[in-house]
């Protein structure tokens, strides 16, 4: 079936089968391949795009169903050559190391501090809960959070 | 990739209920996060289905009509969660829905396909069975609304037919002098099926006597229910210590009644003890009466 939705700011229009999972759409068909499959059941977050803004596990959804909607993808978040303020925190704070699981992070902390520019430690906590990373222990990835939220207030 | 399904997608709720009454194997979907885990893992992929997509129908409608809340079945944790009406007549439920899985499977999961897909950890179903909960059913040739407390037969199994919907759910709130809790214990961090629930309303009258009291449990009896045991010991008692821990055993007690002696059960009584005892002391705190001080 034919679907159009908005994908990192682009109008796209394409093919899928039914049963078409839309990280295989934006994987295999689309070749942004910055979202990762880990576990494929909606439990360590690696595979989570913002749909309409908010964070989803594209594991979880068949790509028939963002038909109308709007897609942001890791790729779709620096804007010409400049990285996302949260993208320089994962790196100034050195939260990354495999990297495996950071285009998750990356966008659940993107739609958290949007709705939550100011978040408590409870609150980051709750807002990174679905994502996992077996690397990094967790601490610096709250200390890229809390910068992250700063770079954006210095931007505004 | 679910191989060989076709996608369907109607906006019109006669139309959906169409297709289920078709001899085609349809299988009607909200949220997907349970569906899709299993269509994956079913051993018969090449069985060819369809999957019908009732978010298009809407049904995610939070409204209240003469004192009852009506939820559409498609609304979503994060919608149920962030609902005012729900913070104030039905704080349990928020509650509830506020601890399911993580923010993404909130942002998909929704409180029908949570009470349809009837595992015996399912949050939201404690919450709701604290409110008297009614499901409302509907086809092509009939609408029925059955209460919760019958909707769910057995584990993964509902009373729902293969032609059959669920459009919305009816919740009956309680005064506001009503004290709750709601503790849920995981066995992992923040994404979890739970392991355990215990939901409780309680009302303590003039005399600071237990007046009116309900108690549910999830993942202790095959089926999510109330303790019918536990609230009629419980009724005209004093909250006191001794009482909840009294009832924490009768919990314990009717557990190991229903579902016999296993590895697990000494470690389950102590659990299910212990849970009684601190959601009926939350609940407590929470009581709202003058004359207490
Ligand atoms: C990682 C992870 C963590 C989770 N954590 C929790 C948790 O902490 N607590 C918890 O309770 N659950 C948890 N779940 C389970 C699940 O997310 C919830 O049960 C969710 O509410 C299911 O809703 P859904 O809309 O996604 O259901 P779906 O998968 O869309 O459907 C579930 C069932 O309901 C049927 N159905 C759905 N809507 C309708 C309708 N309107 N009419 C008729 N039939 C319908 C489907 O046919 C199917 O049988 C978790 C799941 C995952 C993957
Ligand atoms: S791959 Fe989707 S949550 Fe793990
Ligand atoms: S950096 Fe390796 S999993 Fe997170």
């Amino acid at each position: 079936m034919k679907i159009k939705f908005i994908l990192n700011g682009k109008k796209t229009v394409v093919d899928v089968p039914g049963g078409m999972r839309l990280i295989d759409l934006l994987r295999e068909k689309l070749n942004l391949t910055g979202t990762r499959e880990g576990c494929g059941k909606g439990e360590c977050g690696a595979c989570t795009v913002l749909l309409d803004g908010k964070p989803v596990n594209s594991c979880l959804i068949l790509a028939a169903q963002v038909d109308g909607r709007d897609i942001l993808t890791i790729e779709g978040l620096q804007k010409g050559d400049s990285l996302d303020p949260v993208q320089r925190a994962y790196i100034d704070t050195a939260a990354v190391q495999c990297g495996f699981c950071t285009s998750g992070f990356i966008l659940a902390t993107k739609s958290l501090l949007n709705e939550n520019p100011d978040p408590l430690d409870e609150e980051i906590k709750r807002g990174i809960a679905g994502n996992l990373c077996r690397c990094t222990g967790y601490a610096k990835i709250f200390d890229a959070v809390k910068t992250a939220a700063e770079y954006i207030k210095e931007e505004n | 990739m679910i191989p060989e399904i076709e996608y369907i997608k109607e906006t019109e709720l006669d139309l959906a209920l169409q297709h289920l009454a078709s001899d085609k194997k349809v299988i009607p979907f909200a949220g997907g996060t349970d569906v899709l885990i299993e269509l994956r893992k079913s051993k018969n992929p090449f069985d060819r289905k369809a999957l019908l997509d009732v978010k298009g129908l809407g049904l995610n409608d939070i409204y209240i009509h003469s004192d009852t809340v009506i939820i559409g079945a498609a609304s979503t944790h994060t919608e149920v969660e962030d609902n005012e009406i729900i913070k104030s007549k039905l704080p349990v439920l928020t509650k509830a829905s506020s601890l399911i899985g993580s923010k993404q499977i909130r942002n998909r999961g929704t409180i029908g396909g949570n009470i349809i897909n009837a595992s015996p950890c399912a949050d939201t179903v404690p919450a709701l069975l604290l409110y008297d909960a009614q499901i409302v059913i509907r086809s092509l040739s009939e609408d029925r609304t059955v209460p919760l407390s019958e909707f769910i037969t057995s584990p993964y199994e509902t009373v729902l037919q293969k032609d059959e919907l669920v459009t919305e759910i009816r919740a009956f709130p309680v005064a506001e002098d009503y004290g709750w809790g709601y503790y849920k214990l995981g066995r992992r961090g923040a994404v979890n099926i739970s392991r355990m629930t215990v939901a409780a309303l309680m009302k303590v009258d003039g005399e600071g006597k237990i007046n009116e009291i309900r108690v549910s449990a999830g993942s202790v009896f095959p089926i999510t229910s109330r303790i019918s045991d536990v609230e009629k010991m419980l009724v005209g008692e004093k909250p006191k210590a001794e009482i909840f821990r009294r009832a924490g055993e009768i919990a314990a007690e009717k557990m190991i009644e229903t579902s016999g002696r296993r590895w697990s059960t000494p470690y389950k009584e102590s659990v299910v003890k212990e849970l009684i005892v601190r959601v009926l002391n939350e609940a407590y705190s929470r009581c709202k009466n003058d004359d207490l001080s």
